[in-house]
């Protein structure tokens, strides 16, 4: 019979295997902890870069709103500038005013 | 040869850690001994200084807020020419897109044979948004579009002296060109990690947002519709007279506001770079504020309110008309040529005076006190508007070094002196405005991105005359229309004014040809509502015509009329009640 079946059968080794599970149990604690906080954390890192891309691409709408916008002011600057409003007066057959004529109510 | 398994295991355990050590060695010696170093060269790979879209530049509105200037998105064009497969297919395809000869495009689009590095080069700039569209369409790769913007003037060359422009060095003419730090907005450029296409990775939003941060808008005194209506006036003026140019000038005496200011020749501001490259650049400096000439006798006003102010004359003051006066060693004669007898100060007006506005510098006031009074009208001296290249005009003191007495007795009716018809509105709108002088200005309103709007409050210059004074002078003005410049009347309205007409100074004289006509004034009287300065150059008609009563005048009254009926102000009597 060999020393070490003699601890273990004695109960010399049952304490350090006891002692060697618990051991065992935490280290399984602490990587199953990690994983989690690692897992987490890189669900989160995920999650901030998909938002950022989401904001990314809507700063980038913006921006493409902002010249839309710009092309809008222009095209309605356009078709309200003097030379096209006297264009579609005349079309119209508008006449310019020369002169107003004031009335001016009287007192009672 | 090992026994039991215990040996084996503590085998394992050495080779294993044997194994990781160097492992360990080196990630301390990167993540720690090195790690700056490497944490340079990481961020030298990757972190790029990038800029942020292109920010539109403020917009220019007019008082009532319509647009004068804006921005057009358009886009700049570039291609990697090495990724190109079918050139000639490419340079047939894009050549109508970008308004580009195909054999130019097609040999700008060819890559040198023996190269492997990437090329880019850039095509054209400033393609619209429906030819950029077009380009996306294709789908090509190779081709990159960057977002630009371009300044987009709604009414083409309307006010374009005072809109003016800025170039891509940042320089320029008129109100652009002066504002220019409140109208560009913020380009901003940051150093951070970008991706293989340069643009910025999303970690660089923590940084801020990446939306452009556009310019300020200026909300102008202009009013386009009177602005319009001036211009056309003096596009006819300009045909009927045959003049090579003129200056319209309309502002409000109480504020200094510039309600429009049209001068010919004129130039579209959106085509600057033609004018430049055709040696044109004359065309951009704005006669109305940047370019001095001699008034003539549209000076005998001020110079009257001066007498009259000093106290030296009253109304009742006058002086015997002989039709010339030596003084300084020149003869100072009236236009006429005519002697004029026993003259007051309305005579000075009516008849326009030479000789008895030289009476009043030289005989009455004395050199120091007539000019005393010509600084306190801001001739001389910038009147301080927002836009570039205002000139300050010339007056000859007794303490400069070219002083001659001459200019005391010329000066009174407008030779010898030089000012500008900006100068000119503002010293006649202090007579206008009780004796007070308002600062001219075009800018009415700022309005920032963030919401603020600021509006630019009216600044006084000064007093130069009391406001008894500002009002006989004014009377005086408005006789002097009512009885010998008909032509400037208004029907219903009461006006005052004064005309001009100026020869223009050459070297060693004066042109015996060429003259410069111009009319002055305001109205309606009691209260003043508009300043008018018209001012017609070589007007190209038979010589009995070449006066400001008979060119310059009937354009006055032209504008006037209608600008009573823009401005909705009613008739004299209808305004002073039943």
């Amino acid at each position: 019979m060999s020393v070490v079946w003699q601890k273990k059968t004695h109960g010399v080794l049952r304490r350090q295997e006891k002692a060697q599970r618990l051991v065992a149990k935490l280290l399984l604690g602490v990587v199953i902890t990690t994983s989690l906080l690692a897992a987490t954390y890189l669900t989160l890192v995920a999650s901030n870069v998909h938002t950022a891309r989401q904001v990314w691409d809507m700063e980038h709408q913006i921006v493409a709103a902002q010249r839309d916008n710009e092309a809008l002011k222009t095209e309605i600057a356009r078709l309200s500038s003097i030379p096209v409003l006297q264009e579609r007066s005349v079309a119209l057959d508008y006449q310019p005013a020369e002169t107003i004529d004031y009335l001016y109510p009287g007192v009672p | 040869m090992l026994r039991g398994p215990e040996a084996r295991l503590r085998l394992i355990t050495v080779v294993l850690i044997a194994a990781l050590l160097p492992i360990m060695g080196q990630l301390v010696r990167l993540q720690i001994l090195e790690h700056s170093q490497y944490q340079t060269e990481a961020e030298a790979l990757v972190q790029r200084q990038y800029a942020l879209p292109e920010s539109p530049w403020g917009v220019i509105m007019d008082r009532n807020g319509d647009l004068l200037v804006g921005n057009m998105p358009v886009y700049d064009v570039g291609a990697e020419i090495n990724m190109i497969t079918d050139t000639q297919m490419a340079a047939a395809v894009l050549a109508p897109l970008l308004n580009l000869p195909e054999e130019e495009l097609r040999q700008t689009l060819t890559a040198p044979e023996d190269t492997q590095e990437l090329i880019w080069r850039p095509l054209t700039r400033h393609i619209p948004s429906e030819s950029a569209r077009k380009i996306q369409a294709l789908n090509w790769g190779w081709i990159t579009l960057s977002p630009a913007w371009e300044r987009y003037y709604a009414e083409g060359s309307l006010a374009s002296h005072t809109l003016g422009f800025v170039n891509a060095e940042g320089m320029g003419y008129g109100v652009q060109a002066f504002q220019l730090r409140f109208l560009r907005g913020e380009q901003i450029a940051r150093v951070g990690a970008v991706s293989s296409d340069t643009s910025p990775m999303p970690d660089e939003l923590m940084e801020g947002n990446l939306i452009p941060y556009p310019g300020t808008d200026l909300c102008l005194t202009l009013d386009r519709t009177i602005q319009a209506y001036v211009e056309g006036v003096l596009d006819q003026a300009m045909v009927e007279y045959k003049a090579t140019g003129g200056t319209i000038l309309v502002m409000d005496p109480h504020t200094g506001a510039i309600l429009a200011v049209a001068s010919r020749p004129h130039y579209e501001p959106y085509r600057y770079p033609e004018y430049t490259q055709n040696g044109q650049d004359t065309l951009f400096t704005d006669p109305a504020v940047s370019i001095a000439y001699e008034p003539g006798s549209v000076l005998k006003v001020v110079s009257v309110a001066a007498a009259l102010d000093s106290g030296r004359v009253d109304l009742n003051w006058s002086y015997n008309d002989t039709g010339q006066l030596e003084y300084g060693g020149v003869v100072i004669r009236n236009s006429s040529g005519t002697a004029y007898g026993r003259q007051d100060l309305q005579g000075i007006l009516d008849n326009s005076l030479n000789v008895g506005a030289a009476t009043l510098s030289t005989q009455v006031m004395g050199a120091e006190l007539f000019y005393q009074y010509i600084r306190a009208f801001g001739f001389g001296q910038t009147t301080g508007i927002e836009v570039t290249g205002e000139a300050s005009g010339l007056v000859h003191l007794p303490t400069d070094w070219d002083w001659s007495d001459s200019y005391l007795a010329t000066n009174p009716f407008g030779q010898g002196i030089a000012v500008t018809p900006l100068q000119l509105a503002t010293a006649v709108s202090a007579i206008a405005n009780d004796g007070v002088m308002m600062q001219p200005h075009i800018v009415a309103e700022r309005r920032y991105p963030d919401g603020r709007t600021v509006s630019i409050p009216s600044n006084e210059l000064g007093q130069p005359i009391s406001a008894e004074t500002a009002r006989l002078v004014a009377e005086l003005m408005a006789r002097s229309v009512e009885t010998t410049a008909k032509a400037a009347q208004v029907p219903g309205y009461r006006v005052a004014g004064k005309s001009g007409t100026a020869q223009i100074p050459t070297t060693g004289g004066y042109d015996p040809q060429q003259v410069i006509v111009s009319y002055v004034g305001f109205g309606p009287l009691p209260d003043p509502q508009i300043v008018i300065v018209v001012k017609i150059d070589r007007p190209d008609v038979p010589v009995s015509m070449r006066w400001g009563t008979q060119i310059a005048a009937p354009v006055f009254q032209e504008v006037m009329a209608r600008l009573f009926t823009l401005l909705g102000i009613p008739p004299s009597n209808l305004r002073a009640g039943p």
